[in-house]
């Protein structure tokens, strides 16, 4: 092989001395520079002064010197200068400190590195924020649940509270019922008017203990074969002498798909119609009403168009809002409780309400419910012979609230039964065994021996005549804890008469 | 003229560089440019007297100690653990860092320095974990090269304890 020419080493030499701008520093034993080559002033390395101390000069040489093998500093920069590799090599007891160019690769390194370290930053700031988010969430989850749980807190005193109110209101309700006597004119006018306060104030709190039992999940459907011309009828019984009391056109039209029959809850259906019925009327002062029902796809649709006033459209998002009430409303009566109670039991009943209205034209009030098709059920007529096999009965009462069970004491002796009451439970047992009742009319909550223990005690005593409760709640859970522990039936105070007379009736004829 | 090599450690944009330049130059960039093996400032100042010639090493951010780091540190009379106050993590690091450059050089004289004082909102720095090294006869400094706040106290406080170290 031809050897290469000493001229061409030379230049290739020459070539990578300059490409590293190699530099170098000879320092002799006792720290003092000797001598230097190549570039210093590349690496920042200025005013070289043979022969003084050279850690003085040189700063990075500052605790490095002397040296025993050799050492190397990759990539030092002195202060903004050029990127170098040091290699500080010992010899003979002096030290050769050499200096290599690392410029290039430090930038393409600083390039990758720098982009790794951005990404690695923006990589743990996003997982705080989403962190942050997280807890910020949980908070969020946290208070709510309080909240909800006040609201239920709050949603069950007003629900105690009423059935309280109900107590006494049913008291005031029944006796004014009590007073079927000949009255001079102005004690009837009293009297009208003491009923009518009552029945308002008593729908006022069912109403509002409708909408907290629904606002607390605790209203539950009892889907049951309805007529839906039946209801139409009765709204039509209910609302044409209010709607033409006012000059109003009220129709009401059903498709002929209408089953016959359809499974619903007919009671809570019907509370939806009225209360838009009855708004429609309410706020419309001139021109029509009009209802439609129709049938499609198992669902029952419904509509309510009336020529009143209209709402306007930032209204509207506020109309299904409890206790809203709008301005145009504030002489009428009313709590703003109907519309809300309507579209949450409309959505109990897996259906929805649509509201469409234009200002001084007018509202529709649309929606369906599902309502499957059901076949026709004959219902057996109940005959008027059940009182005479009956009326001679022996019924005892129990009841601490005094007013009540001496207007129910009454009513069942005024249709001829045989009728001992207490107000005492703890007398019950003892009575019990004394008279032997055909059946018993007890108070569900009483001092000293509520009704549920009394049962248990009863039955425990082999007394094995119907037992129907009485009872201020008429929430569904309690009647049907009262039905399994053992009463018959179940009677929410205030205490409708003709409702008491039938059940009596009914439950002792099946005896 | 005593000289005095201080190192700067700590993980990668906790503010070494900036710290630096806070102290040698008295300015400040926003821009992030990560350091790559090491950059050496000088800066002189006076103390008890005397004039002090102060070596700075600013060391390329790691969360561990390499061999090439390792190499940075000889010879180093002192250094400051650099943390960034808004990323926790930073702080785990230093006091890794701290016994690791402890093995590597032996019992030098330190100080944390909790950086970026300036974002205190965004602070993620617990105090609990401050008082604890604290408690531990160790200083902890906050500074921001930001605005300056406790830039100029590091360097002097690291500086005095190195003149007074009986083992330099």
């Amino acid at each position: 092989m031809a050897r290469i020419p000493f001229s061409i080493i030379k230049y290739v030499r020459f070539l990578w001395m300059s490409e590293k701008v190699i530099t170098y520093l000879h320092i002799d034993a006792q720290g003092q520079l000797v001598d230097w080559g190549g570039y210093p002033n590349y690496y920042g390395l200025v005013n070289l002064v043979i022969g003084k101390q050279a850690t003085e000069q040189i700063s990075f040489l500052e605790g490095l010197l002397p040296v025993v093998h050799t050492e190397v500093i990759q990539f030092l920069r002195v202060g903004t200068s050029n990127s170098a590799h040091v290699h500080i090599v010992p010899y003979q007891s002096h030290t050769w400190v050499l200096l290599f160019d690392a410029t290039a690769e430090h930038d393409r390194q600083q390039k990758v590195q720098q982009q790794a370290n951005e990404l690695s930053i923006l990589n743990y700031r996003q997982s705080r924020l989403i962190q942050q988010m997280e807890e910020t969430w949980q908070a969020l989850t946290e208070e709510k649940q309080q909240l909800e749980q006040i609201s239920q807190a709050q949603g069950r005193f007003f629900v105690t509270l009423s059935h309280e109110l109900r107590a006494s209101l049913s008291s005031i309700i029944n006796n004014t019922d009590l007073l079927d006597i000949p009255l001079e004119e102005y004690e009837t006018h009293y009297l009208t008017t003491i009923r009518n306060n009552a029945d308002h104030l008593l729908s006022l709190i069912d109403n509002s203990l409708e909408q907290t039992k629904l606002e607390i999940g605790q209203v539950v459907l009892r889907p049951s074969r309805c007529e839906v011309k039946q209801t139409l009828k009765e709204l039509e019984n209910l609302f044409l002498p209010l709607a033409q009391e006012k000059g109003l056109t009220f129709t009401l039209e059903s498709q002929p798909t209408i089953p016959s029959f359809v499974m619903i809850d007919g009671l809570r259906f019907r509370q939806v119609l009225i209360n838009l019925v009855n708004n429609a009327i309410k706020f419309t002062e001139q021109g029509f009403i009009k209802v439609t029902l129709d049938w499609q796809d198992d669902q029952l649709k419904f509509a309510v168009a009336d020529s009143g006033p209209g709402i306007s459209p930032e209204s509207q998002a506020k109309i299904l809002t409890t206790f809203h009430r709008e301005k145009i409303a504030y002489h009428l009566p009313g709590v703003g409780l109907g519309l809300t109670m309507s579209f949450n039991l409309i959505q109990l009943m897996g259906g929805e309400l649509k509201i469409k209205s234009t200002p001084a034209v007018g509202s529709l009030f649309s929606g369906f419910i599902q309502a499957p098709a059901t076949g026709y059920i004959p219902v057996v007529a109940e005959t008027s012979q059940i009182i005479t096999t009956t009326s001679l009965a022996r019924i005892l009462i129990i009841d601490d609230d005094v007013v009540n069970c001496s207007l129910i004491e009454t009513t069942l002796r005024e249709r001829g039964y045989l009728v001992v009451s207490t107000y005492d439970s703890r007398d019950a047992i003892q009575l019990t065994r004394q008279i032997q009742p055909d059946l018993i009319l007890m108070d569900l909550l009483m001092p000293h021996l509520d009704g549920y223990t009394m049962i248990q005690r009863l039955r425990e005593q082999q007394f094995t005549q119907p037992v129907i409760a009485i009872s201020a709640s008429n929430f569904e859970h309690d009647r049907l804890y009262a039905l399994t522990s053992g009463c018959s039936d179940y009677l929410v105070k205030p205490i409708n008469i003709e409702q008491l007379l039938a059940v009596t009736e009914r439950t002792l004829c099946k005896c | 003229m005593i000289q005095k090599k201080i190192c700067m450690i700590g993980d990668f944009a906790v503010g070494k560089t900036s710290l630096v330049a806070r102290f040698v130059r008295q300015t400040f960039s926003d821009k992030y440019l990560t350091t790559i093996g090491v950059k050496i400032d000088t800066k002189l100042i006076n103390l008890s007297q005397q004039q002090i010639k102060l070596i700075l090493w600013d060391i390329a951010g790691s969360d561990a100690l390499s061999t090439v780091t390792a190499s940075y540190l000889r010879g180093a009379a002192g250094y400051l653990l650099v943390v960034d106050g808004t990323r926790k993590p930073t702080w785990d690091t230093a006091l890794n860092l701290q016994e690791l450059v402890n093995s590597q050089i032996g019992n030098k004289p330190f100080i944390f320095l909790l950086n970026k004082a300036d974002l205190q909102e965004q602070w993620e720095i617990n105090n609990l974990d401050i008082t604890e090294q604290l408690q531990q006869g160790r200083a902890v400094i906050h500074t921001s090269a930001k605005i300056g706040t406790g830039v100029e106290e590091a360097f002097m406080q690291l500086a005095m304890k190195l003149l007074n170290n009986p083992l330099d």
